[in-house]
């Protein structure tokens, strides 16, 4: 017997169990609690009812940044670190999108250097551009940038690395990064998490 | 243009091997013993406090625990700060229109709320403790980011809990020309209820609609993780929905003291009470669901993939089971509405039946859309038979096009009920009241063809534009009605002659168990979209910032959860009866009414007064 039928005879002994309390009982106040049962009950074969699914959770990645061979390895981390442990899109959309407190950086690797942009990450407030397009009035935006070198995010410099080779691949640049600037001993594996977040079409 | 990552991060299965039936089982013994099992924490490994990143207690699941101790808080704390409110709304009438009866309800009020704090505070505190033990790691990311707005939690605590004995104890001694203090006092008790909720509001958004927080004072970080983007939607609908909960909580008292009662005046003063709570929760459940729409609204603009998950997903489900649960509250508000027109209202049955019949045909219709759901789980077989998984005609209605109308016409028929009872037996004297009953008429109808023109029209444009332009159209039609005919009936009613006396405690037993069933509704949906926020996080403790990493962090299937949910129900309303019992024994201590007292006791009243008119003022005057 599955689980669900299980549990839909429990439910099924609930609901019973009220409808005996109501045909056979004469005290008010118990009466009131079989009715409520009954509710209780019924509301819950019908939940049994529909559908049964659960969501499991995508299983823990982890990498090597030692076993980085190209450029375009270094980008596949920067793209897994960008959308978890970097936080960088709760704030940063890549196209437009409504919803987003910080610029959208789409094609910035194509307008900005690396080393501006791993000073932009790691020293936010030094040279602040309020929208790095430069078009038009610049925009005001909610959020302030935090240092991600720092706690809580906390990126080391190999992650950084591999967000910018990231941002370059993603704005169709050749990758300036090279493989051999991530291999010091700085941090053997991270962990990372997929999600995927905005997905506007 | 726009990139999106690929990997979807939540798989859904068959949930036949997660139901975890044993756990549930397991659950009645845990009540029994209720929270001492400290001795059997098993910590995960490590010996450092601080390198423990969760531990449990084997067989019944620290999640588990959480999730029960948690719903008996957050339902006991709605309660608590929902009914201040229309306690001291009635305290205030009561004090300007010189009517005791309003002060006796307002204190009767209050005794409930007295009583059951205490009791929210208790769980609150146990609470506290199994989260510092069961998710060392989290609580202390979240004391580090918000750790100022827990002393200033802390003192609004103090606050509340100070105003509240001097609003409670000082009742009967603040009252002739103390009274202005005693109401000021009501109202310090509302301004600290509502910044005790918001508080813990912005923890538990935080974990939902994280922001990055940059380098600052303690100060400044907690006071931007506070400023999240469901920060003010959440707190929007919660202080409704306690409204909501209290209103029903203590309608459902009523109806069970109504039930029990032994003498007529008894029945009369519940009856009245009853009256009163329902209509406290009709009026903020017509509300509640623009505050729910705008809800989700920031939640889809948030992130996306979060409103997917929620209205799309694999919690797609829980969406109709929503409604029904909705349609059984607005079918149970208005069966009692329709019973005060026909038991306490003599001779009016007759003459309302016909529009109780349509209106009763509107809402079973709505009720059906709105429960049709988007796409069917269909074999092959019967997709192809379909033509997809959308059936050709019941998916028409499945969309939120066809859902957002009903709803909005499920609200207008409710909020036109109340019209109804209110206007029931009474004779408009005005000169003017034949024109304004043909303009209110008509801009019924308009409302109620716009509503479904603009419903209809949402099928043929963009979602966004739907969404952004013809839904809240359509909500502020609805809104408009409301504002303009509760003044205007208002006015009607004030120069009216009552052709037939009220007479309460006539009604018959299934209006007590209609009030009960309000309640339960309201609880079961308020557990429901507790576990439909905390699902859409799927697998983070805080979404996109810190991973759930232990055993439970999968998301149990609806059959499951729904279990819960009615352990956790039937759980709050024993303990909510109990609470009242024995706030109850000091009234029996205090003696019975007396025979002569009830000999006395007219029947009928003639106050046209908006909450529905009373037992007779020589009654209430006693109280």
């Amino acid at each position: 017997m599955s689980e669900v039928a299980l549990l839909q005879i429990i439910g099924l002994c609930v609901v019973g169990v009220g409808i005996l309390i109501l045909l056979f009982i004469k005290s008010m106040f118990v009466r009131v609690v079989g009715f409520v049962v009954i509710v209780l009950g019924s509301f819950s074969l019908i939940a049994l009812g529909v559908p049964q699914m659960a969501s499991l959770p995508p299983a823990i990645e982890t990498f090597d940044i030692a076993s980085v061979k190209t450029p375009d390895d270094l980008a596949s981390i920067g793209q897994k670190i960008f959308f978890s442990k970097g936080q960088c899109a709760l704030c940063h959309s890549i196209g437009p999108s409504e919803s987003a407190r910080c610029p959208d950086l789409a094609g910035i690797g194509a307008k900005l250097a690396p080393e501006f942009l791993y000073e932009s990450l790691t020293s936010p407030q030094s040279y602040i551009y309020l929208d790095f397009r430069h078009e038009g009035v610049p925009k005001e935006y909610p959020a302030r940038m935090p240092y991600i070198n720092k706690n809580p995010i906390a990126l080391s410099k190999q992650e950084i690395y591999s967000v910018i080779a990231f941002l370059q691949k993603m704005s169709g640049e050749p990758i300036s990064i090279k493989v051999e600037d991530i291999l010091e001993p700085e941090s053997e594996e991270t962990e990372v998490a997929s999600v995927s977040v905005h997905g506007h079409e | 243009m726009t990139y999106q990552i690929s990997k979807n991060p939540m798989t859904t299965i068959p949930a036949g091997r997660l139901l975890c039936l044993p756990s549930l089982l397991k659950w009645g013994a845990f009540l029994a013993l209720f929270l001492f099992p400290a001795f059997a924490l098993a910590q995960d490994g490590a010996t450092a406090a601080q390198a423990v990143g969760y531990r449990d207690i084997p067989g019944l699941g620290s999640r588990n625990i959480i999730w029960v101790i948690a719903q008996q808080h957050l339902l006991l704390a709605g309660f608590v700060l929902g009914v201040p409110l229309f306690a001291w709304v009635c305290e205030i009438v009561g004090w300007r229109t010189k009517e005791a009866r309003y002060d006796k309800l307002a204190k009767e009020f209050t005794k409930l709320l007295t009583s059951a704090y205490a009791t929210t505070a208790l769980f609150g505190g146990i609470l506290l403790f199994l989260l510092i033990a069961f998710y060392p790691k989290l609580m202390a990311y979240l004391t580090d980011v918000f750790f100022p707005s827990f002393l200033v939690y802390s003192m609004l605590f103090l606050l509340e809990t100070a105003t509240l004995y001097l609003y409670w104890y000082g009742w009967d001694a603040m009252q002739g020309n103390k009274k202005g203090f005693h109401i000021f006092l009501g109202l310090m008790l509302n301004v600290f209820a509502f910044f005790i909720m918001v508080i813990p509001n912005a923890w538990a958004t935080f974990q939902a609609s994280p922001v990055v927080i940059a380098e600052g004072t303690a100060l400044e970080r907690a006071w931007a993780a506070t400023w999240n983007p469901t920060w003010w939607p959440v707190n929007i609908h919660r202080f409704i929905a306690n409204i909501v909960l209290g209103g029903f909580i203590c309608g459902a008292y009523a109806g069970v003291r109504y039930l029990l009662a032994v003498s007529r005046e008894e029945r009369e003063h519940y009856d009245w009470m009853g009256y009163v709570g329902n209509f406290i929760g009709v009026f903020g459940m017509l509300p509640l669901p623009f505050a729910g729409y705008w809800l989700m609204r920031e939640i889809y603009q948030y992130n996306q993939q979060m409103g997917i998950t929620l209205m799309g997903g694999f919690l797609a489900w829980l969406f109709i089971l929503q409604a029904m649960l909705i349609g059984v509250l607005f079918l149970g508000a208005n069966y009692y509405f329709w019973l005060g027109i026909s038991h306490r209202i003599p001779g009016s049955e007759q003459s309302y039946k016909k529009p109780i019949l349509a209106m009763l045909v509107v809402l079973m219709v709505c009720l059906g859309v709105w429960m049709t759901p988007h796409s069917l789980v269909a074999s092959l077989e019967e997709a192809r038979k379909m033509g997809g998984t959308h059936h050709p005609l019941l998916g028409v209605f499945g969309v939120m096009s066809a859902k957002m109308t009903v709803s909005n016409l499920m609200i207008l028929v409710t909020f036109m009920s109340f019209i109804m009872y209110w206007r029931a037996g009474k004779q408009e004297t005005a000169g003017w009241a034949k024109v304004a009953k043909a303009i209110m008429g008509a801009m019924l109808v308009i409302a109620g063809v716009a509503v479904i023109v603009l419903g209809v029209w949402g099928y043929f444009v963009p979602a966004i534009v739907r969404i952004n332009y013809f839904s809240v159209a359509q909500v502020l039609i609805v809104l408009f009605i409301m504002v303009t005919f509760t003044p205007l009936t208002g006015l009607l009613m004030k120069s009216a002659k009552t052709t037939t006396e009220m007479v309460w405690g006539q009604m018959p037993i299934r209006a007590g168990y209609s009030l009960v069933l309000n309640a339960v509704m309201v609880i079961l949906l308020m557990s429901l979209m507790g576990y439909a926020r905390s699902s859409s996080r799927v697998h983070w403790h805080i979404y996109g910032v810190m991973r759930d990493t232990s055993e439970y962090a999968y998301s149990p299937a609806l059959g499951y959860a729904a279990a819960f949910m009615s352990l956790n129900t039937f759980v709050f309303c024993l303990l909510v009866a109990f609470i009242f019992w024995v706030a109850s024994m000091g009234d029996k201590g205090k003696g019975q009414p007396k025979p002569e007292a009830e000999a006395k006791v007219p029947v009928g009243d003639m106050t046209p007064a908006m909450a529905g008119g009373s037992p007779s003022s020589s009654y209430s005057q006693k109280g």
